[in-house]
């Protein structure tokens, strides 16, 4: 499985439970009968090790499992916390600090095994107090070996007899554990489990069979090891050794009252049989090494590092293999550097931004009435222009992410539905990297959803038809997005029937939503625009994908909620595109102001492709609306004063200034009675109390003297 | 010390009285955010005919409702008097309500609150209670009533 993609969040949230991990300990560390403190440390690093575990990183999973185990122990009272524990836990803190350093450089977790540190915890776990473990020089030391043992384990099977368990090698931490349980008249039991051969969780069985085993005792040492099972690296049985107060009936009971389970052996065991570490097979070298490392951890003051009789062989492939791997992934670009920001946090920052733009607008202003005569005042204006500008983008930008999560899911929708309406379908995308607001990007999914199962049902034609039409039998669905100014869009695309206008007007009639009077004088356009209304669907047949009457209208309030618009080219025959329009940011725009009567509104400047002077008498009249003929193209007229109410009259002059704004490619003429200028406005909501029929207005704006100016959305005007 | 035992007494409230008209109305104090003089009002076209318009209050864009338009009332007619009251309850986004004139704050205490009596003048749904001040009688205004967009939905 490619993990890659996750690797910024994993890093994240490493961090974020490292954090909380180091946190905890210090309060640990003053209060160490603290519970919430406990469940809260446990909780993190159950979380990493799940986290590290799925990214593959196993060394940072071993340890942090053993600092699960470890909390797991404190939390039900076993062992108390003292300032030891807390020593070598912040220690292997500090190695799980080492494991994420090394994996945002390299991607790779390194070759520390950091074994002392898993060791004393190890030991803490069984109880004994031991001394702190190796300090770092020996770790290096020590962690070869530690490989050639993880290498080696495995290799340790035997035994065709069904009590597997006897195979399980003993070191010893184990034996002591087990002569002191046997001291303490506990019963030592070994198991072997056999999971039936029909599951498909292995895994997930084995854990409930650990968990079970720890209500009534202490699992000492399993084979494979719980970390081999964990990652499902067994076949369908492993062994234990377990110490308990229960019988051994009451035991096997608990085991196989676990589901899928397909039945267990086990008896007591006899220590004269149990194989001893120095055993004298072929993995004695590093079972012995092991043992030495751990007896070494466990009594440092004594030993001298028993390293020379490592074998060399094991821990040579061991390190070539990590250096092979290193050279794989050393050239890789270093993971991207991700910051998780809550979102509050952004807006505070965004309304700082806003207010600095307010106050910059005020200084314009007044610079302009104190007709700019101090030329060092002006240059200052226009560094804090510039300044507000940048500190506006790079806020914006935080915000900013790339459609790409959203999309990604879509190749395998296709190709789910490919299979479910038995037609043959291609998706192609591209701008994944398009970025979009986050708060769009988390609302665009379903709508994008919509079209492409809109046109995989609708759009593209049976597989008999496409072959009669000749066209190439797997349909083309395109998914394209890219930036447009200050707009992004995105089109789906594709190469099927397109939208049979005759066939919306008929059902149209049928339903009653238009008469057929209305009908012959409707233009394509406005057909096209029928299928957005609630509860309008033209498949003849209620598929389970799509065609239930609830997709086009919700498409396009969800869009419009958003401050975009979704449009639709088609040609029958051919295919439809849907275009679906959005602005980039929310929040702060660069707008045209225009005056009318005696009142300012702000055009969005992303709508608006020319302004043009037209004399009066330029007007032409087409179907008894104005409209003008501008370079070949008839545009539209509307009169804002009229749209807007504006009562005042204007001194008739015989130019008239003219906005054109665009939306998709209808344009449409604004007229208003004089220009402003440009400038970046803050984008704030009329709130809920005012209720603007027409949605002709989208917000407010504070403008530099302090006056509210509204925001004419033009788009609602074409 | 004494204030405090009375308070313990009877449960009262602060009201501003503001006046409509010849009529008084008291607001509950904890409600209003802050009063500010009539100042310029940015129309917004097509909304309920009651909505003055828009103002800036510290960078906010307040909406400004007349609340003699929402009584039923003759339209407002600005003078030096006239102010904004701007109102704002827990949850609910700011709101500001036109009136002729601010008085005074009065305190009120259960005792001398009744309750709604027919008025035939004013929509009796915008009140909740008539307290007695001395002679004057005071109209308390049901502010979640006159926020509420109920006659235009």
């Amino acid at each position: 499985m490619d993990v890659s993609q996750y690797l910024g969040i994993f890093l994240d949230e490493t961090n974020e439970h490292l954090q909380t991990l180091s946190d905890q300990l210090m309060i640990l560390e003053n209060e160490p009968e603290n519970e919430d403190t406990i469940n809260e440390i446990f909780r993190a690093a159950h979380s990493l090790k799940g986290m590290a575990g799925t990214m593959g990183y196993k060394r940072m999973q071993n340890l942090t499992h053993d600092m699960e185990n470890v909390f797991s122990e404190v939390r039900n009272g076993k062992i108390k916390v003292d300032g030891h524990m807390v020593d070598i836990l912040f220690q292997a803190l500090d190695a799980l600090e080492e494991y994420r350093e090394n994996i945002s450089e390299n991607q790779d977790e390194g070759t520390n095994d950091n074994e002392p540190i898993i060791n004393a915890l190890q030991a803490i776990l069984n109880g004994e107090s031991a001394s702190a473990p190796a300090p770092a020089a020996d770790t290096a030391e020590a962690s070869p070996e530690a490989a050639a043992a993880e290498e080696a384990a495995p290799a340790a099977e035997g035994g065709s007899d069904e009590n597997k368990w006897h195979d399980i090698v003993l070191h010893e931490p184990e034996q002591h554990v087990i002569s002191e349980a046997i001291k303490n008249h506990s019963n030592v039991f070994g198991f072997t489990v056999y999971i039936q051969e029909t599951c498909i969780l292995k895994a997930a069985r084995a854990f409930l069979v650990f968990k079970a085993l720890e209500e009534l005792g202490e699992v000492i040492v399993s084979e494979p090891s719980t970390q081999d099972i964990e990652d499902e690296k067994f076949d369908f049985d492993f062994s234990l050794y377990f110490v308990t107060d229960s019988p051994v009936e009451k035991v096997k009971e608990a085991i196989a009252g676990v589901s899928e389970i397909d039945h267990v052996v086990g008896d007591v065991i006899d220590m004269d049989k149990a194989k001893i570490f120095n055993e004298d097979d072929e993995d004695a070298g590093a079972s012995e090494t092991t043992a030495e490392t751990k007896e070494e951890s466990a009594a440092p003051v004594s030993s001298a590092p028993a390293t020379t009789s490592a074998p060399a062989p094991a821990p040579a492939a061991k390190d070539s293999k990590s250096t092979d791997s290193k050279k794989n992934t050393g050239n890789k670009p270093a993971v991207n550097r991700t910051v998780r920001v809550d979102i509050e946090k952004l807006d505070v920052l965004m309304n700082l931004v806003s207010e600095l733009i307010i106050a910059k607008n005020s200084l314009v202003s007044f610079a302009m009435t104190e007709s700019g005569g101090h030329s060092g005042f002006n240059e200052q204006i226009e560094y804090l222009e510039s300044v507000t500008t940048n500190l506006h983008e790079s806020v914006m930008k935080v915000r900013m992410v790339p459609i790409e999560s959203v999309v990604n899911k879509f190749p395998r929708m296709i190709r789910d539905l490919s299979k479910k309406l038995n037609k043959q379908m291609e998706l192609h995308m591209t701008g994944e990297e398009t970025e979009l607001d986050r708060t769009v990007v988390d609302e665009i999914g379903d709508p994008l959803m919509h079209l492409l199962r809109n046109s995989a049902d609708h759009g593209l034609e049976s597989l008999e038809v496409r072959r009669e039409r000749g066209k190439d039998e797997v349909g083309q669905i395109y998914l394209d997005a890219y930036q447009d100014g200050n707009n992004v869009v995105i089109e789906v695309r594709d190469d099927g029937n397109g939208i049979d206008t005759e066939a919306v007007k008929r059902k149209a009639i049928e339903r009653g939503t238009i008469t057929p009077e209305q009908a012959e004088t409707m233009s394509e356009k406005e057909i096209i625009d029928l299928l957005f209304l609630p509860s309008f669907s033209t498949a003849k047949v209620v598929s389970d994908v799509s065609g239930r009457g609830v997709g086009l209208d919700v498409v396009r309030s969800k869009i419009g909620a958003l401050g975009g618009d979704v449009s639709v080219k088609t040609k029958l025959g051919e295919g439809s595109t849907w275009t679906i329009r959005l602005p980039l940011t929310l929040a702060i725009i660069q707008a045209l102001m225009v005056v009318v009567g005696k009142e300012k509104y702000a055009i969005s400047l992303g709508s608006i492709q020319t302004i043009e002077d037209v004399a009066e008498d330029d007007i032409k009249y087409v179907e008894a609306r104005e409209v003008i003929n501008l370079r070949d193209t008839v545009i539209p007229i509307i009169r804002l004063r009229d749209i807007l109410g504006v009562q005042d009259e204007k001194d008739p002059s015989s130019n008239m200034v003219v906005i054109i704004v665009k939306k998709g490619d209808q344009l449409a003429g604004l007229v208003v009675d004089e220009l402003i200028g440009q400038q970046e406005i803050v984008i704030k909501s009329l709130g809920k109390y005012i209720n603007c029929s027409s949605r002709l207005i989208s917000g407010a704006t504070i403008l530099g003297d302090g006056e509210v100016a509204l925001i004419l959305d033009a788009n609602v005007l074409i | 010390m004494d204030a405090l035992n009375i308070a313990r007494e009877y449960e009262t409230v602060q009201y501003i009285v503001i006046k409509i008209g010849e009529e008084q109305y008291g607001i509950d104090i904890s409600f209003i955010d802050n009063i500010v003089r009539m100042q310029s009002i940015t129309r917004v076209p097509h909304v309920q005919p009651y909505f003055a318009g828009v103002i800036n209050i510290r960078g906010e864009v307040v909406p400004v409702m007349s609340l003699r338009l929402k009584m039923g009332l003759e339209v407002d007619e600005y003078t030096n008097k006239t102010r904004i009251i701007i109102v704002k309850s827990e949850s609910n986004a700011p709101i500001g309500l036109i009136v002729d004139e601010v008085r005074e704050v009065v305190t009120l205490d259960e005792t001398s609150i009744d309750e709604v009596i027919r008025d035939s003048k004013v929509d009796e749904t915008y009140i909740n209670g008539i307290g007695k001040n001395g002679n004057t009688l005071i109209s308390l205004l049901d502010l979640n009533a006159v926020i509420s967009d109920k006659d235009n939905s």
